[in-house]
């Protein structure tokens, strides 16, 4: 404690120094547009998918909950999956995917948070997620200009499982597609961000730590798929 | 400890870097495919010189007034749970961190990628108690197998070739050799998965951290940052006095400038908001969070109105794939953790006169500050910086080459104005030079003259060329 006081003190006594004048003019922020009609949730998603590709994402494409949970088996009967971990959804039924799955054969794993007394457990079940072969989760938002699942964690929707299981599937409800970064900040909003962990997933896990080449999976999914949930109204 | 420049290392290792020609071909080919992407990814964004400017404006505000964020982000960082530490200096800095693994019984750390880890030489303190410490990011861990420090802030391997690092995985990791980047990396992946799962305590560098919600901002391609910071029971953010941004608004500015100077993209892989240990229930997220917010030589570079500028630095590593002088010597010459131009301008500030010809390792050819995201204007604070190690000093000589150099100049500014002369100087020269080069290029000739080409090339003068106003230099 003593040493913040201190630094604060250096810290003013620095500031008391007036900055030195540059030649850099301040510019307002960009404005953000909301997005309301069908057209324009269109256009969203039409460059979501492209965007999501760009970034070697996988378009599952913009589908009902049931079309996109048969999509989903699919994907597993193709990727011989034996096991998936399926969280918690936001706005869609996530029942419609464990039965989807469940007719593959797949073992379907479904967290449900540590029970007090349980913490022992916790080490084992992480390594749980980390052998299934599908994790599939519900993102609160996506975002439009890159491509973006932002996911927020839930004792439900853990972390891990949008980063352990070699295959990511992540879906979104068409409303809460926005066109960019700011958005879905702002979607979030400061009190949500300030209790939850968020994280903003782009792309399968990446590097270009040899010579520049882009290699996928080096520690997190080898495959993301992403779908848009627009239900049928 | 953390490395520390040293004048007459600097001067062997950049004699060395540029007469290595494997190296600078390993610089030039990732340097160059860097600033493609960025170049592209910067055309197709409209609003990125808007969003430069907004950005470097909110540093501008932040920097300002430091010490009311810092206590902002303090007070909210400990409402979310976590454990706030302010360090003056390395030492501090690791001290605690060895006290907290100490306290919870830590056998082994993973690490994201942290170049304010390596500014305070955390691996070795820890790993001196005995503790073992695995890097995680790619090229991080190649470098940490070789024994050696990142030569890049965004690439750390840049210096090495896919067969450099083949050859280190079959020594170092027994696994069959290969060069192929897709199979190297499928085996660090082997090797650092079960590492992840056995983790106690897991630590990255802070990208930004927001005062208004208390949010440690934490940015990366491969997933080792996320993991770090969510497996293991112990997390430690470790980040400079400068991250602290005010506002949640503020962060989508950074987070779009900063990817798409750093690596060419629109956002990195994975932005990770980490705000607390795990709530009761939850299954993943550390038990504690630790947040060490170091000084380390930042409030004296605050001191000063021309140095304050430094601290907008956000650490996208563009300003070292434009420099002339990186390219051609790369990092590890400067010996120090920050290389390359925002190297030159921090290291005096965080190591002192033991950097202090680091700001002169530049021609200030301003290439750093055209591609800064928030516009620092480098080759400015480069010359502060010299006026400062030379300030005082009155019976400061010219070296005696510079002094050659300088009577040479003259010499030819004279020549120079008659053109007739240099005509006539360009035939002899021609003829006189004809043994020595080869595909018009002089490549090596004989004492005293060999000065020049121990280090470069010559263009032998063509004896019937012309020289016309457009000639000139590229």
């Amino acid at each position: 404690m003593a040493e913040f006081h201190k630094l604060l003190a250096r810290l003013k006594g620095a500031l008391e120094t007036p900055k030195a004048p540059g030649a850099h003019e301040n510019h307002a922020p960009a404005a953000h547009v909301p997005v309301a009609s069908i057209a324009q949730r269109a256009e969203l998603a039409s460059t979501f998918a492209r965007e999501l590709e760009a970034v070697s994402g996988r378009f599952l494409g913009t589908l009902s909950a049931e079309q996109a949970a048969a999509s989903v088996a699919t994907l597993a009967r193709d990727n011989a999956a034996k096991s998936a971990a399926i969280g918690e959804g936001v706005v869609t039924k996530m029942s419609l995917f464990s039965a989807a799955l469940e007719g593959t054969g797949c073992t379907l794993m479904k967290p449900r948070g540590i029970d007090k007394g349980q913490e022992k457990n916790r080490a084992a079940m992480i390594e749980q997620f980390a052998t299934c072969d599908i994790g599939i989760a519900e993102a609160h938002f996506a975002i439009a200009s890159t491509g973006t699942f932002a996911v927020m964690t839930a004792e439900a929707r853990p972390s891990s499982l949008t980063l352990l299981p070699p295959i990511s599937v992540i879906i979104v409800n068409i409303d809460r597609l926005v066109p960019n970064l700011a958005a879905a900040i702002a979607g979030f909003g400061a009190d949500a961000i300030t209790h939850n962990r968020v994280s903003f997933i782009t792309g399968p896990s990446r590097t270009a730590d040899i010579e520049k080449r882009i290699v996928m999976g080096v520690h997190g999914p080898k495959i993301l798929y992403g779908a848009i949930i627009w239900p049928n109204e | 400890m953390a490395e520390v420049p040293n004048k007459a290392d600097f001067f062997e290792a950049s004699r060395a870097g540029v007469a290595d020609l494997e190296l600078r071909r390993k610089l030039e080919n990732a340097s160059g495919r860097h600033l493609e992407h960025v170049a592209e990814m910067r055309a197709e964004f409209p609003p990125f010189e808007a969003e430069r400017d907004e950005a470097r404006r909110i540093k501008e505000d932040t920097i300002e007034h430091l010490d009311e964020y810092l206590i902002a982000l303090k007070a909210k960082l400990e409402a979310n749970g976590c454990v706030v530490f302010f360090a003056a200096d390395a030492a501090q800095a690791r001290e605690y961190i060895l006290e907290v693994a100490k306290k919870n019984k830590v056998k082994r750390v993973v690490k994201g990628k942290s170049m304010t880890t390596e500014e305070i030489g955390l691996n070795n303190s820890l790993m001196r108690t005995g503790i073992e410490v695995t890097e995680t990011d790619l090229g991080e861990y190649i470098v940490q197998l070789r024994r050696e420090p990142p030569s890049h802030i965004i690439t750390p391997a840049i210096h090495l070739s896919k067969e450099d690092i083949g050859q280190l995985f079959a020594e170092k990791l027994h696994t069959p050799y290969t060069a192929e980047p897709a199979e190297l990396t499928a085996q660090a992946r082997t090797k650092l998965r079960s590492i992840f799962l056995a983790a106690d305590m897991g630590i990255t560098g802070v990208n930004f951290a927001i005062a208004e919600t208390g949010t440690l901002v934490v940015i990366e391609n491969e997933g080792n940052g996320r993991l770090s910071s969510t497996l293991p029971d112990i997390f430690v953010g470790v980040m400079g006095i400068e991250k602290v941004i005010p506002k949640l608004e503020d962060v989508s500015y950074f987070l779009e400038i900063l990817a798409r100077t750093a690596t060419g993209q629109k956002l990195t892989t994975y932005t990770n908001f980490i705000n607390g240990p795990r709530r009761r229930g939850e299954i993943d997220g550390p038990r504690e969070v630790h947040v060490v917010i170091l000084d380390n030589g930042r409030s004296a570079m605050l001191a000063d109105p021309v140095m304050r500028e430094a601290l907008y630095c956000i650490r996208c590593g563009a300003c070292l794939n434009v420099c002339p002088i990186y390219r051609r010597i790369g990092g590890h010459a400067y010996n120090s953790t920050y290389p390359g131009p925002i190297g030159s301008i921090i290291s005096p500030g965080l190591f002192g006169s033991a950097a202090g010809h680091l700001p002169f390792a530049s021609t200030l050819c301003g290439a750093c500050r055209d591609i800064c995201p928030v516009r620092i204007d480098i080759p400015r604070i480069l010359l502060h910086l010299r006026w400062k190690e030379t300030e005082g000093q009155s019976n400061l000589k010219w070296p005696r080459a510079a002094q050659r150099v300088r009577k040479g100049v003259r010499r030819f500014a004279k020549m120079a104005q008659h053109p007739r002369t240099i005509r006539a100087l360009g035939k002899i020269g021609s003829w006189v030079l004809r043994p020595f080069s080869r595909d018009g290029w002089v490549r090596w000739m004989p004492a005293p003259f060999n000065a020049w080409t121990k280090l470069r090339d010559f263009p032998r003068p063509h004896p019937h060329r012309q020289r016309k106003p457009s000639d000139t230099a590229a």
